[in-house]
């Protein structure tokens, strides 16, 4: 398939997902049944950002369904083709948030899920300081756990936040990689579509610093594109999910670098294969350069591990 | 008039003919009217005059009125021999062109008027030819060189260097058709001779011929032409400049550059920095001196110098009635000889300087390449002193002009790729960029967009409509001549432009910061063109004729345009045309170069005059020409099977 034909099959596939996965929600709850997620204000934000509006319960989630299916239009063009991204990116948040709706624990350690406006707001300042220089977004599955861990180290030691999606968790975990808010890397979620949870913490970004008004999407755009200095490296096979997935974040203004032969987008979807060189890859294509003062000393030192806590085992 | 509303696009256009007509001075318009309706037969190809039997005319419908000649020559024959004529001419046209840039590099020294400013490209250009570089003197490289390409135009044996530089796939095609240019002079006395009446009487064949005549041009002259002239006179490199009338200037001496070979008006770009003559100029009370280009003279010290555009082909004699013109200097090709006549009504000095295009009632001072800044100063003075001659009551410069940013070679464009390559993962210097952009599907593809005005055609519309087709459906544009210069006076080559173009194109303009439309320079710069997708071919492995590329002359004219449409389509490159060729009185010639050619080359010829539904042809056939990639496996990826998310169960979450 061609990069386009590819990213409407997964689109089609989260919007089929979506839609299956609300009509037995619905099936089971009713039309009524609450949906938010906890601890933000800004109900399920990507809608929220996207549309203006806020979901209540399973009935408004059908709402926005008809969204997904509006920026879905099959035509052989890049903007489509973002659309369509953005409209996985719906998909996803409407899966995630009936995975809350349905149950109030549906993440467990050491997935984190969605992210609170609280801490959305305490990463606020350091991100603007550039004490955050950016926000690395690890998705799938490394070669091996070695690999993992020496990528995502490579970030916290520059000092960046690190969310992980997939099986690379498990890697990081094996590979002993110490994860947590303070550390800065979390890990959000097993499935693809728990990506969405940074995805909104980059849209609250603009909501909450930014001030862009709900329902403004293309300067909610502008904003995630100038301000939040997030990308993508998507490890492993690529399913027309992952690829949709990272239509979305293209969209956004987050390029992606993978491992795997892609139809190439200059500076937005890379390959490298080189993992010693991914780092400086994503770092360059995202313009995040990093000004860092190398202190020859036997153990890590960044701010990211100004939070760590020495346990007596340790 | 019978119809303003079609003459032009510009309101500008519209405004300078109604002056002339108050004036009581005739354009090409009026000219136009004269003619009424024009000679069927020779509109369809099928009128002769080779020999003194005829004038012959044959009907253009079969089976009804005269069928053959007085010596026997079909429709078919007759279409077929004009055609390759105008191919013949077109190719001698630019390679008479190319010889004069090259005997001026072999003229070029250290001390002279002519020097090498880009010793880096001549250097290339010596490698390429095997010529030996080390130790040497660079001049006397230059001189190896030039005397290798003026050999090119008569040599013996063997076929033509350039052909060398094409895609792999594409050299094996033109030896089996045995087309492969040998020498360019040879490859026109070849046609002259074989459509001598009584010679060749195939029509395939006749175009067989034209394919490598053309390619003579292409690979041939016009590439001769480019190179050296970047050698000489310094590689273009993008930079700002203005176009429309409204660049000539009221209280500045305004001197219209006008023809094509550049080593006549590099000196005069020269001529009119000097400070004697700056001097003089405001002696005679101007505020300076103001160099204005037109057609690919104008092109070439655009894209060298950034001097302004005041317009194309058709303006021409528009320029001189704004009164403001104190000498029209030209050299060869596309100068109408109304301009004497015209410049007659005003004060304005109309300057022939070539012994290969002089015209009556013109003040001619031949341009001695041997004394050259001499030669020009003395052609310069001549405007100045002609200022105080201005008839101030006949005065007019209608105030549009448009920003435009020019300059883009083929280096400048790879330089501009660089922007966006990723220093861990690729090198710099390629085509990768824009190789990647055409196969990911962010730009569908690339046309160039080429050739001349035509009264058959409203002014600029037929390349202004086109352009802006084919970038709002995400197609980047290059182009060069009359259509670069239609392009800069719509602001179609500023970088202001991309708001017009699809996402896909205003995302590539923005992260290599480029218009949507890249002024690539002259006429003989199309080989520019060429290269540049013979390059990405070769990059991707593929021909050209696998690539979604497409050539397109919405207005085109000159017999010039005719080789240009038969290199590009030998190339493997699709031809779109706007105007209709005189060869619709053969179906079989039709045939050929709509239809069958494709077989041969991989490319055809299209054919409408209705400029929109061109473009709408040329947009299906690139993306027939993305299938194609798509199935040699070039524009596809695969994708691994989804083992979560989509077919999340709601089990799986409760």
């Amino acid at each position: 398939m061609n990069l386009f034909e590819i990213i409407y099959t997964g689109s089609n596939q989260a919007l089929a997902a979506a839609e299956g996965l609300l009509k037995q929600a619905i099936d089971q709850k009713g039309k009524a049944h609450k949906v938010a997620f906890p601890e933000t204000a800004y109900s399920l934000p990507v809608i929220y950002a996207a549309t203006g509006l806020k979901m209540n319960s399973l009935g408004d989630l059908e709402g926005a369904i008809g969204v997904v299916k509006s920026l879905i239009t099959e035509e052989p063009r890049l903007e489509p083709a973002l659309n369509a991204g953005l409209a996985t990116a719906v998909s996803a948040e409407i899966i995630e948030a009936i995975k809350y709706a349905l149950n109030d624990t549906p993440y467990e350690a050491p997935c984190a899920g969605h992210i609170s406006d609280a801490t959305i707001r305490s990463l606020g300042v350091p991100l603007v300081t550039g004490d955050i220089p950016g926000v690395a977004v690890v998705l799938g599955e490394c070669p091996d756990s070695e690999t993992a861990a020496k990528v995502i180290k490579d970030y916290q030691s520059k000092g960046l936040l690190t969310f992980l999606v997939g099986k690379v968790i498990d890697q990081a975990i094996e590979a002993n990689v110490k994860m947590g808010l303070e550390l800065r890397v979390i890990p959000l979620g097993y499935d693809v579509t728990s990506v969405i949870h940074v995805v909104s913490v980059a849209i609250r970004a603009s909501l909450i610093f930014g001030g862009v008004e709900p329902g403004k999407l293309a300067e909610h755009m502008e904003y995630t594109k100038n301000r939040v200095p997030a990308f993508v490296n998507a490890f492993g096979p690529l399913s027309e999910l992952v690829v949709s997935a990272g239509a979305g974040a293209i969209a956004l203004g987050f390029p992606v670098i993978t491992d795997q032969d892609v139809l190439e987008v200059p500076t937005l979807l890379l390959t490298q294969k080189d993992y010693d060189k991914v780092t400086a890859t994503s770092l360059e294509a995202r313009g995040i350069k990093i000004k860092v003062t190398e202190i020859p000393i036997p153990v890590s030192f960044a701010a990211a591990f100004e939070g760590e806590r020495v346990r007596k085992d340790d | 008039m019978s119809d303003t509303k079609m003459v032009s696009l510009d309101a500008m256009d519209e405004q300078l003919i109604q002056k002339a007509k108050q004036e009581g001075v005739e354009t090409m318009w009026d000219r136009k009217v004269t003619m009424k309706a024009p000679c069927g037969f020779g509109e369809k190809g099928v009128c002769c005059r080779i020999c003194a039997m005829g004038p012959c005319r044959v009907s253009p419908v079969e089976g009804k009125g005269a069928q053959r000649g007085i010596c026997g020559a079909t429709a078919d024959t007759i279409v077929a021999r004009n055609f390759a004529r105008m191919i013949a001419a077109g190719t001698a046209a630019h390679s008479d062109h190319a010889r004069e840039i090259a005997h001026v590099m072999h003229l070029a020294s250290k001390d002279g008027n002519y020097t090498i400013k880009d010793e880096k490209k001549l250097l290339r250009l010596a490698e390429e030819w095997e010529v030996k570089t080390e130790g040497k003197d660079i001049y006397d490289i230059a001189h190896e060189v030039a005397e290798i390409a003026l050999n090119e135009f008569g040599k013996p044996f063997g076929t033509l260097r350039f052909l060398e530089r094409a895609p792999e796939p594409r050299k094996k095609i033109w030896e089996k058709l045995k087309i492969k240019p040998r020498a360019i002079d040879r490859e026109i006395a070849t046609i002259m001779h074989s459509t001598h009446m009584g010679c060749t009487s195939d029509a395939e064949s006749l175009i067989h011929m034209g394919m490598r005549t053309a390619l003579a041009d292409g690979w041939g002259g016009s590439m001769i032409g480019t190179e050296f002239s970047d050698i000489l006179f310094g590689t273009p490199v993008p930079r700002e400049t203005e176009a429309n009338l409204g660049v000539l200037e009221e209280k500045q001496i305004n001197i219209l550059l006008h023809g094509h070979e550049p080593s006549l008006s590099e000196m005069i770009v020269m001529a009119s920095q000097d400070p004697e003559l700056v001097k003089l100029a405001h002696e005679v009370g101007a505020e300076g001196i103001n160099l204005a280009g037109m057609c690919c003279t104008g092109n070439e010290v655009t894209m060298r110098h950034g001097v302004k555009i005041a317009g194309n082909f058709y303006q021409q004699e528009l320029a001189v009635l704004t009164g403001v013109v104190e000498a029209v200097i030209v050299d060869v090709q596309c100068i109408f000889p109304s301009l004497t006549p015209i410049t007659d009504c005003y004060h304005t000095k109309f300057i022939t300087t070539s012994p290969k295009a002089k015209i009556t009632g013109a003040t001619h001072i031949e341009f001695n390449e041997e004394k050259a800044l001499e030669s020009a100063k003395g052609i310069v003075r001549e405007a100045i002193e002609n200022f105080k001659n201005r008839k101030q009551d006949k005065i007019f410069i209608p105030k549009t002009k448009a920003q435009a940013t020019v300059g883009y070679s083929v280096e400048a464009v790879i330089k501009q790729l660089d922007r966006v390559v990723n220093s861990q993962i690729d090198p710099l210097g390629t085509v990768k960029p824009l190789a990647d952009v055409i196969k990911a599907g962010v730009l569908r593809g690339a046309a160039g967009i080429v050739g001349c005005n035509n009264p058959k055609t409203q002014h600029d519309y037929g390349h202004i409509e086109v352009m802006k087709k084919l970038i709002a459906n995400d197609v980047i544009v290059v182009t060069t001549g009359c259509a670069a210069q239609a392009a800069a006076k719509a602001g179609l080559t500023s970088k202001d432009a991309a708001k017009l173009a699809g996402k896909g194109l205003q995302a590539v303009c923005e992260l290599v910061d480029i218009p949507p439309v890249l002024h690539m320079g002259s006429c003989v710069d199309i080989s520019r063109i060429i290269t540049l997708v013979s390059e990405t071919a070769k990059f991707m492995g593929v021909d050209n004729c696998d690539l979604p590329v497409v050539g397109v002359a919405p207005e085109w004219m000159s017999e010039k345009a005719v080789a240009i449409g038969n290199y590009v389509m030998a190339s493997g490159i699709d031809v779109f045309l706007g105007v209709l060729p005189p060869v619709t009185g053969s179906p079989e010639v039709v045939d050929l170069l709509t239809n069958r050619v494709e077989e041969m080359t991989g490319a055809k010829f299209f054919m409408d005059e209705d400029s929109l539904k061109l473009a709408d042809m040329m947009l299906v056939r690139i993306e027939e020409k993305r299938k194609n990639l798509e199935k040699l496996g070039l524009a596809t990826m695969n994708t691994a099977q989804e083992d979560d998310a989509s077919t999340t169960a709601l089990s799986e979450i409760v």
